[in-house]
């Protein structure tokens, strides 16, 4: 079925908010992202305890290249905010303009994590692996945590577009989108903290 | 609808979309890049000593997030009130764990 | 449209493979529950025959290591958690006046997901050897000398404990979203406000483990480093993790038994609940005081006096909130007409019973006092009289009371309380001649013991006493047995009851309420029936009620999660990759294609009342 005025004109205000069904999701969604705050707060924590164990291997402050990680940052960043233009297309009913920002919003995140394959795979080569040590081991798994999840929201999103052609957006669909958006968001934080007291700190030698 | 959803708790939202429009949205983003910016420099700079510079960035980071959790996902907005009680509850878990291994893990 | 419809009939394998309904659920979980509750039980005993002389030789120490990790594991991960859920899925939604929870399909996936991780930890039974050591898996004995049987602890748990988390999650945007009319959070039963805070402990607790699960595996599967010393690694991280999850967990435990008690003493007191207001707070504090004290379990490890205090000082201060709930218990009781009815017998046992586990709770929390009774059978005491004595008894007390609601027969009596009986003299006997035994010295986990140590009598009393646990489950066992094959013709409010759920038939129709009722005060129905009313006030016009379809994903999700953990533990990469593909798949199919469930028009239903 066309995207087609007459149903675009009944769609409310904030439709995600519409529905029960789309008020629980979004609820329990924030709810998910309190447990996640706990799971990366973990992984965090054994990280700091671990940052400084590098038995010999490659530290961060050897290994980190600032420069790449602030381009890692940028398209991620700017992977935030498309989202959110995204979000403001939904709520103008605006489904191809919404449509076009989550497309771009995807090929950000997969430039994201093309530039962290290629960081990993540089690591790899100079010594600094998961085995390597036990700093290695805090890195890799909160690095990569962090960068499951956003293959995993790429996933998601692409499935999400995949939806779109199909059901267009609905009373029903606009949650899913919202609560894609506030996982990307999420996603985007924890990065905020990475760069900051993974590579920021690392480089600084704490 | 015939449908027989129970909705005990539905106020009317007085969320005007207009609060949260493109520009708020580009001058968060905008924001953002310069915090991000200045972090970067602070380390790159070296000429500010460890002490320093780690509060400073971390404190960068926070102002970061909070425009993420506020700004773009809308945790200041009425009828989130359960939002913003779990996600304090969860970042104080997460900030337990964190003192602890700082101070209570040793070799 | 005035059509009603109902979906073509399964067979009764089938509509429980797919049911997403609330209550179909909640029995699924007591029966899985239940079923881990008797393998924990039969390990237990086993354990106890091993003990019942020095030097005994039924159980060698290897085999002794593995029930006695198994026991814990299940008991704790496999039947208590379960039996819990099993009530809340049961109860929950009644007592707010709501037709099921926030994500039936969710609650299905929950259970499945539960039910894998379950099966997958035992199945290391036959696989080469269980895990055995112990239910808390310490490093580096967990990660070096252990061999395969923990892969089947880690990968197992961590299932089981994503399906937790999911029924948290899912119990809290229920309660914040989907109560009745008129029903504020200070008006809704004290069983909904302990699940509430139990479902927001198990979100922010179940992560930490999730973490540690995780290290664990990925030193055992991938050779990190977390726990390897030699390379950087520190095993205090493990503990940190682990208690970080495991204090909440034991709250997680007993929360909603003390919501059953608060339910049930008022009822069979015939009495409104003493300081409602003050049995939330206590609640809520005991819930956060829960997430500070982690650490008097490691008060030996070498923290530090000014840690040590710290944690000494909270723990203790979680006597206060319990304290106060303890009393208004009491209190309730005080000028009620208390009927002694075993859901009755079961709560009023659990009171003293509590008490004394709480007590040598306080004991232990002094740190200089723990390095006398740290790893001896003094914690044993300790642990088992607050979860059997509270929990275990908290359990067989919703279930005497909430088994009508739930079956639609009543529980015989008679056998009730020769159950009641058995089990609580076998518990005091087994369990409280263990304080004397850590005092005396006998240390935890020990396989055997020495003759003429003064060790014997204690050891054989508390073995004895087992047997009277296990004849007094035997009993319950019965006790069903008789009952199902009774009519299933027991009333809507068999006990005069005052919460929500005595409101609608027993067993309720599949959409619970006709009409979602309003809701006008605490004790809702009580409040009805001192009106002078026959029953609850409808919100709603009657009409058409939408109910979504069962889903056969939920386990086949499950199935493929639990056969990516053989492809990890078996180091077969293409079988993990598979196992993985069909969750994903799955999840996909599951956001594609839309339910668009049923829908029941509840005056064309028979046998409903009015």
């Amino acid at each position: 079925m066309s995207a087609n005025h007459a149903l675009h004109t009944e769609l409310p205000a904030e439709p995600e908010k519409a529905t029960l069904e789309g008020r629980n999701k979004i609820l329990a969604f924030w709810f998910f992202l309190g447990g996640e705050s706990v799971l990366f707060g973990s992984l965090f924590a054994t990280f700091i305890a671990l940052r400084d164990k590098a038995n010999g291997g490659p530290t961060g402050v050897e290994l980190f290249s600032l420069p790449l990680v602030a381009a890692a940052t940028m398209l991620l960043l700017t992977s935030s905010l498309t989202s959110v233009m995204s979000i403001l297309a939904m709520h103008k009913k605006n489904v191809s303009q919404m449509v076009f920002w989550l497309v771009i919003t995807a090929l950000l995140g997969l430039g994201f994590l093309g530039l962290e394959m290629y960081e990993f795979y540089e690591y790899v080569h100079e010594g600094h692996t998961l085995r390597s040590s036990a700093f290695g081991s805090a890195f890799y798994t909160l690095v990569g945590f962090h960068g499951a999840h956003v293959a995993f929201g790429l996933l998601w999103l692409f499935a999400l577009l995949a939806m779109t052609g199909k059901k267009g957006l609905t009373v029903v669909t606009a949650p899913k989108y919202f609560v894609f958006s506030l996982y990307w968001h999420f996603v985007d934080l924890v990065w905020v903290f990475i760069f900051t007291v993974v590579y920021l700190m690392g480089k600084v030698g704490v | 609808m015939t449908d027989t959803h129970s909705g005990a708790n539905r106020k009317e939202e007085k969320h005007v979309p207009s609060q949260h429009s493109s520009r708020n949205h580009l001058i968060t983003f905008g924001l953002s890049i310069i915090l991000t910016a200045i972090a970067f420099a602070a380390v790159a700079m070296e000429q500010v000593d460890v002490k320093s510079v780690v509060p400073f960035i971390f404190l960068l980071a926070l102002i970061q997030a909070g425009f993420q959790l506020f700004v773009w996902m809308h945790l200041d907005q009425k009828g989130h009130q359960f939002q913003r009680i779990f996600m304090a509850a969860g970042a104080f878990v997460a900030l337990l764990t964190i003192v602890t291994f700082v101070f209570w893990i040793w070799w | 449209m005035g059509h009603s419809h109902a979906p073509k009939k399964k067979g009764l394998l089938m509509d429980y493979l797919t049911t997403v309904d609330h209550k179909k659920i909640g029995i699924l979980y007591f029966v899985a529950g239940g079923i881990f509750f008797l393998l924990g039980g039969l390990e237990a005993l086993l354990l106890r025959i091993q003990l019942i002389v020095p030097n005994n030789t039924f159980l060698n120490g290897a085999t002794f290591n593995e029930i006695m990790t198994m026991h814990g594991t299940t008991m704790i991960f496999l039947a208590a958690m379960p039996l819990l859920f099993g009530l809340m899925n049961a109860v929950l939604p009644l007592q707010i006046g709501a037709r099921d929870v926030a994500f039936p399909f969710l609650n299905s996936l929950g259970f499945w997901m539960f039910f894998f991780g379950g099966v997958l930890v035992n199945c290391s039974w036959f696989l080469g050897g269980s895990p055995d050591a112990g239910w808390t898996a310490y490093p580096p004995l967990s990660v070096s000398f252990s061999g395969f049987s923990l892969d089947f602890y880690a990968l197992g748990l961590q299932i089981a404990g994503i399906g937790t988390l999911i029924g948290g999650i899912n119990f809290l945007a229920t309660i914040v979203n989907m109560r009745a009319p008129g029903m504020t959070f200070m008006r809704m039963p004290l069983f909904t406000w302990t699940s509430f805070v139990t479902s927001a402990l198990i979100l922010f607790a179940f992560p930490a483990v999730t973490v540690g699960l995780v290290l664990l595996s990925f030193d055992r599967l991938f050779s990190a480093n977390f726990f390897n010393v030699a390379n950087g690694g520190n095993e205090i991280i493990w503990q940190h993790l682990f208690w970080i999850f495991g204090h909440p967990e034991v709250y997680i435990l007993i929360l909603p038994a003390f919501g059953v008690i608060s339910d049930v003493i008022s009822t069979f007191s015939k009495k409104r609940l003493f300081g409602y207001s003050s049995m939330v707070f206590a609640t809520v504090l005991i819930g956060f005081l829960g997430f500070m004290v982690w650490a008097h379990h490691m008060f030996t490890v070498g923290m530090g006096p000014v840690a040590n205090a710290l944690f000494g000082i909270s723990t203790m201060l979680i006597a206060i909130p319990t304290g106060i709930k303890i009393f208004n218990w009491l209190f309730t009781m005080w000028g009620g007409q208390i009927r002694f009815t075993t859901a009755n017998l079961w709560a009023v046992g659990f009171i003293p019973t509590f008490v004394i586990g709480g007590m040598t709770g306080v004991m232990l929390a002094a740190p200089a006092a723990d390095y006398q009774y740290h790893d001896t059978y003094f914690v044993v005491a300790h642990f088992h009289y607050v979860i059997v004595g509270g929990m275990v008894f908290g359990i067989f007390s919703g279930l005497y009371y909430w088994w009508p609601k739930m079956f639609g027969r009543m529980l015989n009596e008679t056998l009730g309380k020769w159950n009641f009986w058995f089990f609580f003299i076998g518990f005091h006997l087994t369990f409280f001649p263990q304080h004397f035994l850590g005092l005396m010295g006998m240390q935890r986990r020990i396989f055997t013991f020495f003759p003429n140590q003064g060790l014997d009598f204690g050891n054989l009393i508390s073995t004895i006493g087992a047997f009277g646990m296990t004849i007094g489950t035997i009993i319950f066992l019965i006790n069903i047995a008789v009952t199902n094959s009774k009519p299933k013709n027991a009333p809507a409010d068999p006990w005069d009851g005052r919460t929500l759920e005595w409101a609608v038939p027993s067993p309720p129709p599949e959409y619970n309420f006709k009409q979602t009722p309003q809701v006008r005060g605490y004790d809702a129905l009580w409040v009805e029936k001192m009106a002078g009313n026959k029953g609850m006030i409808p919100a709603e016009p009657l009409g058409h009620i939408h109910m979504p379809s069962g889903s056969i994903l939920p386990f086949i999700m499950s199935v493929g999660l639990f056969i990516a953990s053989f492809g990890l533990m078996y180091e077969k990469v293409p079988v993990a990759i598979i196992g993985a593909l069909i969750t994903l798949f799955c999840m996909l199919l599951r956001s594609l294609i839309d339910d668009p469930g049923y829908h029941i028009d509840p005056t064309e239903e028979k046998g409903v009342e009015a």
